[in-house]
């Protein structure tokens, strides 16, 4: 689905992006990447803090693509994860692997299922190339956002 | 090229898909286009097939409005036999075993575990696929996808190496526990091999 359907059945709304939420959003990934790489914690929270570097990464490429998921509608997550197709033009093998992580955060936080370590590792992995590949899309796409003083 | 090829050899291509989208999900009518998805043939094709296998009584065709949509004929003497040939050839453990065979090198075990291996599945409950081996998570979740569309479930996979899973196992970890004793179905290996595995203590 393109952002234009998802913005007509109200899963997005118009954003008008600014170079500090921007570039906010992107240090608070980076952040929690770098805690996703911590050891003495459970690979629960490894995981969680990689999968919310993911939303917040697919959050900034929305942004500055225009719009913003709306609140008030559920699956925002998968919608995030939607997107990022018709944002960085994400291939859909990468796409294929970030779902299963979605749902396997769905499954960790509603049904209690565990995380196993080789989830933790490719949604680090999943996490560090998007992203890189973010960051290169917005340096092409829309340096502005990069440039501005926050 | 694999035991998939039993109902495509008997019914062709075409005609085993369609029987198994309709006759292994009952509860559902589909439309041509969906019909056209979920088997990968083209409406031209699939209007011929659809209209012999009503006219033999095997499919039942329903007009909504404008829109036709076709389910299995649960009244058909035959249907349950051609329901259990389809289950055993095209049904969930063949389609993912298949979908798994690329990576066989890298995988000891795997198999089905929760609603689906228990028989307990409702029309929108996921498979939960449990794969032991070298095989990482992506490339597992990467071979897995494109089964979603012909089971019309989603399909979950847990992906562990063998000692982990023996480590959790040995540490008494309750999803681990859980898994060995509830019901599964097997699409590589076998319950022998999962004692032998459960049974290595890691050093």
């Amino acid at each position: 689905m393109t952002l234009q359907n998802l913005l007509k059945i109200g899963r997005l709304k118009p954003h008008t992006p600014t170079a500090q939420e921007i570039q906010r959003l992107l240090a608070a990934a980076e952040r929690n990447l770098a805690d996703a790489h911590a050891s003495g914690i459970s690979d629960e929270t490894r995981f969680d803090v990689a999968y919310k570097a993911i939303m917040q990464v697919a959050l900034a490429a929305l942004m500055a693509s225009g719009f913003r998921p709306s609140s008030n509608e559920p699956g925002h997550h998968q919608t995030m994860i939607q997107s990022l197709p018709h944002t960085l033009g994400l291939p859909n093998d990468a796409w294929v692997v970030l779902d299963a992580l979605r749902r396997k955060r769905n499954a960790t936080d509603y049904l209690g299922d565990p995380i196993e370590s080789d989830a933790v590792t490719e949604c680090i992995e999943q996490a560090t190339a998007l992203m890189s590949a973010t960051r290169q899309w917005l340096e092409k796409r829309h340096p502005e956002l990069l440039r501005e003083e926050p | 090229m694999s035991s998939l090829s039993l109902a495509t050899h008997l019914l062709g291509g075409t005609r085993s898909a369609v029987l198994a989208a309709l006759l292994l999900h009952p509860e559902s009518a589909l439309h041509v286009r969906e019909l056209a998805r979920v088997t990968g043939a083209s409406p031209g094709s699939l209007h011929r097939e659809l209209r012999a296998l009503t006219g033999i009584g095997l499919l039942l065709r329903q007009e909504t409005g404008r829109q036709v949509h076709y389910r299995a004929n649960t009244a058909c003497p035959v249907f349950e036999e051609l329901a259990g040939l389809l289950r055993k050839t095209l049904g969930v453990a063949d389609v993912l075993r298949e979908a798994l065979a690329p990576l066989a090198d890298q995988i000891s075990l795997a198999f089905v575990y929760g609603s689906v291996a228990a028989g307990r599945e409702g029309p929108r409950s996921d498979v939960d696929v449990m794969v032991l081996g070298r095989a990482g998570f992506a490339a597992v979740v990467k071979a897995l996808a494109p089964t979603q569309e012909s089971l019309r479930r989603e399909v979950n996979a847990t992906v562990m190496k063998p000692a982990d899973f023996a480590r959790k196992r040995s540490a008494g970890d309750g999803f681990v526990v859980g898994v060995i004793r509830e019901s599964k179905i097997w699409l590589m290996g076998s319950e022998h091999d999962l004692a032998e595995l459960a049974q290595d203590r890691p050093a």
